[in-house]
């Protein structure tokens, strides 16, 4: 206790909204240490986040916090806007998860660092400017004092939350609080930043409240764990303790359903013997380029991939490296640009069949995107959605009304919802579910090629092994093929026969599941790899020691 | 998201409102749209049942009972300057306004609507010219473009009702243009033309009743502008011959009276302007709320 | 930390300059080309109108039909009329707008002595309103869902659904009959100096149109504001201890402002279009009386000159809003590279 440089006892938080007070967290004590980093984390819902925004008092005026937040033995709950202000900044800083939108655009990166700044010491504009230039290269940006003088938008994601980082050291607080810092940049970056994160708590001292849901992010920076659950504590101990040997069965339940690489390939996996028999999509050099206003864009270069029938091949890479854009080209989104797509042995696109017959092949695909708000439309029923294949598809498959309700009571048994679910409406179901409906929709006509585009993404983790086990049933079952494009390659892993990785547009390596991501060739693909944490702190403090060992040699 | 949903925390909700019905709850408790609603009935009521009830010549001037003020037997509002009764005078004109208003608001909609829906979701070259063409009307403005039509036309009604629709058709054709182009990239439309889905279907299914929204929404407040524009036809001079009037011809003809002091040949006339476009641009905000759909979902 | 990054900024920056010239040069080409449309609509709307030609118009219901042809043929109406536009696009291109009917003079002539007075109105009018609307719209966003914003948000509404003469009359009655305070007739001058010696007799005019501006702009900054405040970029100023005031004044208002000039371009015709009321209101010898005057004397000439500048001024003036959009937001700059 004589430690805690924030100790929160009995914090309680509701909101008011138009269906009544939700508790949002239901009373947890939680204390960080003095040159610790704590991690805090949860699924959606577990109260994490407002648990930190709580600290600053940023929450709207909707809400309501009870209970005590002290600051070395200081009453923070309670505090007047004035003397909060000075804690914000000074002793408390906070960094936020989305590195695009945390800066404002129209003023210089400089300028928004001496801002902090200037809220709690007096210096002259000078030595403020000079010590951004100097928080700047301490972060890690390179050519800092060009560097204060852009604006946001000529840095990228990973460089925004880098100067987010050097906003919230600017005046050397005691503690940082991240609000899943990077939970929106790619793996490699992700990588880069925590790295940033560690060096920092060791030089400086500064603790750290990291608030996050990967148990990757945990095992590689915490020292120790806090465990919420629907607004309640759960568990805290350290990282090991908690990550090698949980206590309570929701911790367990939690990392049990994280999805890990394993360090060694499984023991059988089917053959890839050369039966090759017709690929159900077959891609040759394909390449998509984006024309805007006399600048041309190359999102796919020189693409190949085929698919067997059954096979499920999984496509990785970070943004930018254009597996959405193959995703979408499979689909018949995107034209191509160049090169040729086989469906069912027969081409389309340019110089292929008409477009009747691309659409009646259509229909002998399915398709599930990332995210589950958007995928459905609001106005429609679950049951509409799920039976619009069917209608879209009528002349190859007429089907009457009652056929097509039994269909869809049928689909929303395989995808273990309840069948009641039909006349229901898109948001009020919740981001799994909506998932699932997505994914019946799909197999609705019994497809033989399932292009799925970061379908769990969005999902909690828990939610997302639930999806994926029902998609990894379907597929014993009805034996499609699929494309399965995700940026988790542990995820891609337990799923995939083969990978594909991508980088700028281009297929960089192919190979069995195994192959590519337990021992892959590339120097890319090799670094993809080793930037993805494991939710195992010694097993992740070695691979961060070969990672560091590569990036040097 | 700037702050943590607390919709996130909240269990599923077990009711099965469709968005219709949610819309309405949310509709009614925008107090300022039911009083729109309420108003514009009592309105209705007020200009077309109103004559039977109380039957008045608006025909024929009377020029022996001409200026009287308000309270005067017979003449509850007063008479105006050639012997018309004010309040009969209110509901015959009523008619004209508000028949107008409808009939060119909706007009001003649905060419706007088709318009603009057309370019959007085609796109390309259609696009840019159809888009040109809204840019170079808009150019003139209204007033202008009414003054040169009324001036070389004779006005009638069914006149008023065109002109002033030709010229409220744009901006509704920019907003479901812009409509149109969000929705074509949403991806339950992408989900349908990934299942072999035809652009018909799309629009038909996906992409209209999406905008019905906005359509609706914009069609009240297009109503409500034509009613206005209704009162500046009237008083650049261009508005119906008398006997037949509306509220914008009553104010004016009434506002050479100002330094008379004959205050009852202006106000009540500019005040039931005033409540009607009031009370329809109140509806368009609630009918805002009934439709935003996505604002509300968990 | 990749290479390319740091390579990047230079080379972007000039190529982001030169893309900024090219979108300039494409509006520029947009407005010419909507000027033309603008012809075109305004060419066959009178001849639907007159297919005929103003002949009768002008010459009066008694004139003969040989008085007719030879006035036709005088003035070219005898013409196709494709020819006729033709030779019109050929005479605007020289500047020359063609002589009024009724005015004995020059179309230039007439809207160049009347213009000036029209656009200082204008100006006046459109600078009061936004130093009320802006400060008003912040305001209300910041005080969003209290009495105050409530009591404003009804007054503009209020103000909305009122026809600008109806207004203009309300304030003459309250300021030049009951108070005496203010003439109810604008300056009658010549020139602007002239019209600009008697500021008296501005007030109400100006009061009149800046009234309706207030009402719709208060409500753009007001809708512009809420949206900023709930951006992350506030969150994080916030979280650096900065006071709330300071945020709205330092980080929001310049955002906020963004868009709400860049509805200034598109207002512009909106705005002369109401000039016609004011001026004709309060009897201010401008553009508008011009232009209401000759529509009722069929005025052919002086109806198509006066549409043309308008609409000249109305593409400079949404041109220059994206101008100005551009160069205050270094995003727009950045979505055109």
């Amino acid at each position: 206790m004589s430690d805690a440089l924030l100790s929160i006892t009995g914090l309680a938080v509701s909101f008011r909204t138009e269906d009544g007070p939700v508790e949002a967290v239901k009373g947890i004590d939680l204390e960080v240490r003095a040159g610790e980093v704590l991690a805090l984390v949860g699924e959606s819902g577990s109260g994490k986040s407002v648990t930190a925004m709580a600290v600053l008092g940023l929450l709207p005026r909707t809400a309501s916090v009870t209970g005590s937040i002290r600051l070395t033995g200081r009453e923070l709950l309670g505090l007047d806007e004035d003397a909060m202000n000075s804690v914000r900044g000074g002793e408390i800083s906070m960094v936020f998860q989305e590195p695009m939108t945390a800066l404002n655009p129209s003023m210089r990166i400089g300028d928004q660092i001496t801002e902090a700044l200037h809220n709690h010491r007096k210096t002259s504009k000078d030595a403020a400017w000079a010590r951004a230039v100097e928080l700047l290269a301490r972060v890690g940006i390179p050519d800092p004092e060009r560097r204060a003088k852009s604006y946001p938008h000529e840095l990228s994601g990973g460089q925004r939350q880098r100067v987010v980082i050097a906003i919230a050291l600017a005046c050397e607080p005691q503690l940082i609080i991240a609000d899943e810092p990077t939970t929106a940049l790619d793996v490699t970056v992700q990588a880069e930043i925590l790295d940033l994160i560690r060096a920092l708590a060791a030089e400086s001292g500064t603790a750290f409240l990291l608030v996050t849901h990967n148990m990757g992010v945990v095992a590689d920076i915490a020292d120790r764990v806090a465990v919420m659950f629907r607004g309640t504590m759960v568990e805290v101990g350290t990282t090991r303790d908690v990550l090698t040997a949980p206590r309570e069965d929701y911790t367990k339940k939690l990392l049990g359903a994280v999805p890990t690489l394993p360090d060694a390939p499984s023991a059988v996996r089917a053959d890839a013997a050369e039966q090759t028999p017709a690929p159900v999509l077959d891609i040759v050099s394909a390449a998509v380029t984006y024309r805007r206003g006399g600048r041309s864009f190359k999102a796919l270069d020189g693409v190949s991939l085929s698919i067997a029938p059954g096979e499920i091949v999984g496509l990785v890479g970070e943004s930018g490296s254009g597996k959405s854009t193959l995703g979408r080209a499979a689909l018949g989104l995107l034209p191509l640009s160049d090169g040729t797509m086989t469906l069912f042995g027969e081409q389309i696109g340019r110089g292929g069949v008409s477009r009747r017959r691309e659409r009646e092949l259509r229909g002998r695909v399915g398709a599930i995107f990332q995210d589950p708000g958007s995928s459905l439309d609001p106005r429609m029923t679950v049951g509409e959605a799920i039976a619009e294949p069917m209608l879209v598809q009528r002349r190859r498959f007429p089907t009457s009304p009652a056929q097509r309700r039994a269909r869809v009571a049928e689909l929303l048994d395989a995808v273990e919802l309840p069948a009641g679910y039909a006349t229901r409406y898109p948001h009020e179901l919740s981001g799994g579910q909506r998932q699932r409906i997505g994914l019946a929709r799909a197999i609705a006509l019994e497809p033989e090629l399932i292009i799925a585009d970061e379908p769990t993404s969005a999902l909690d983790v828990s939610v997302q092994a639930a999806v994926l086990d029902v998609l990894r049933d379907l597929q014993q079952k009805m034996h499609f093929a699929c494309l399965f494009i995700s940026h988790d390659l542990a995820v891609v892993h337990e799923i995939s026969d083969r990978v594909a990785v991508m980088l700028k547009g281009e297929i960089v390596e192919t190979g069995s599941a195994d192959d590519v991501l337990l021992s892959p060739q590339h120097p890319y693909s090799r670094r993809l790899l080793g930037s993805v944490p494991v939710p195992d702190p010694a097993k992740q403090a070695l691979r961060r020691e070969a990672r560091a060992a590569a990036l040097h040699a | 998201m700037s702050t943590p949903s607390p919709t996130s925390t909240v269990a599923l909700a077990t009711r099965t409102l469709s968005p219709r019905q949610r819309g309405v709850r949310r509709f009614l408790r925008n107090r300022l749209a039911v009083f729109g609603i309420v108003t514009i009935a009592l309105f209705l009521l007020f200009c077309f049942v109103g004559p039977l009830l109380y039957p008045t010549d608006q025909v024929h001037t009377d020029l022996r009972s001409t200026m009287l003020p308000p309270g005067s037997p017979g003449h509850p509002l007063g008479t105006d300057d050639v012997g018309y009764d004010i309040l009969g005078r209110l509901m015959a004109g009523g008619q004209i306004s508000i028949l107008i208003g409808l009939a060119a608001g909706v007009l001003a909609t649905v060419i706007g609507t088709l318009w603009g829906a057309i370019a959007g979701y085609v796109g390309g070259i259609v696009d840019t010219v159809m888009m040109r063409i809204v840019d170079a009307a808009i150019a003139i403005p209204a007033t202008f473009l009414l003054l040169i039509l009324s001036a070389v036309l004779r006005p009638s009604v069914p006149l008023m009702i065109c002109v002033i629709g030709l010229v409220s058709w744009l901006v509704p054709a920019r907003l479901v243009r812009a409509e149109s182009i969000s929705l074509k990239s949403r991806e339950y439309v992408l989900a349908l033309r990934a299942m072999g889905g035809s652009h018909s279907r799309a629009v038909l299914k996906h992409v209209v009743p999406n905008t019905v929204g906005t359509i609706v929404v914009n069609a009240t407040f297009q109503v409500a502008d034509a009613i206005l524009l209704v009162a500046y036809i009237s008083f650049l001079g261009m508005g119906l011959q008398k006997p037949a009037t509306d509220w914008g011809a009553m104010l004016t003809s009434g506002m050479t009276y100002t330094y008379a002091g004959a205050w009852w040949l202006i106000f009540p006339a500019g005040f039931c302007i005033v409540l009607t476009v009031c009370a329809f641009n109140s509806i368009g905000d609630g009918l805002r709320d009934f439709f935003d759909v996505k604002g509300r979902a968990a | 930390m990749s290479v390319v990054d740091a390579a990047q900024p230079t080379a972007a920056k000039k190529k982001s300059d030169s893309r900024f010239w090219w979108y300039l040069l494409r509006r520029v080409g947009q407005g010419l080309i909507v000027i033309l449309l603008v012809t075109l609509i305004v060419f066959a709307l009178l001849h639907l109108a007159m297919p005929d030609g103003p002949a009768t118009g002008i010459l009066g219901m008694q004139a003969t039909q040989a008085q007719i042809d030879a006035f036709n043929k005088a003035h070219g109406f005898d013409l196709p009329v494709w020819q006729q536009y033709l030779n019109f696009l050929g005479q605007i291109a020289t500047g020359d707008l063609g002589d009024s009917f009724k005015l004995n003079r020059p179309v230039s002539d007439a809207i160049a002595q009347r213009l000036p007075k029209t656009l200082i109105l204008a100006l006046i009018s459109m600078l009061v309103a936004l130093i009320i609307a802006i400060p008003m719209g912040i305001f209300q966003a910041v005080r969003r869902g209290r009495t105050s914003d409530y009591v404003l948000t009804t007054w503009n509404f209020i103000v909305y659904s009122t026809p600008s003469f109806f207004l203009g009359l309300i304030l003459v009655i309250v300021f030049s009959q009951s108070l005496r305070i203010l003439p109810a007739q604008a300056p009658q001058g010549e020139s602007v100096a002239a019209v600009l010696a008697n500021p008296g007799g501005l007030v109400l005019p100006v009061l009149t149109a800046a009234l309706s501006i207030i009402a719709t702009f208060s409500r753009y900054m007001r809708s512009s504001t809420i949206d900023n405040l709930s951006e992350d970029y506030v969150r994080t100023a916030r979280a650096k201890g900065t006071p709330v005031a300071v945020v709205v004044a330092r980080h929001v208002v310049r955002n906020s402002l963004t868009p709400v000039i860049a509805m200034l371009g598109y207002y512009l015709p909106v705005m002369f279009g109401g000039m016609i009321v004011v001026e004709s209101l309060f009897n201010y010898p401008g553009m508008g009386l011009l232009f209401w005057t000759s529509a009722q004397t069929s005025d052919y000439p002086v109806l198509l000159g006066c549409i043309l500048i308008i609409a000249v001024a109305t593409v400079i003036g949404s041109l220059l809003a994206d101008i100005i959009q551009a160069l205050l937001d270094p995003r727009t700059r950045e979505e055109l590279s």
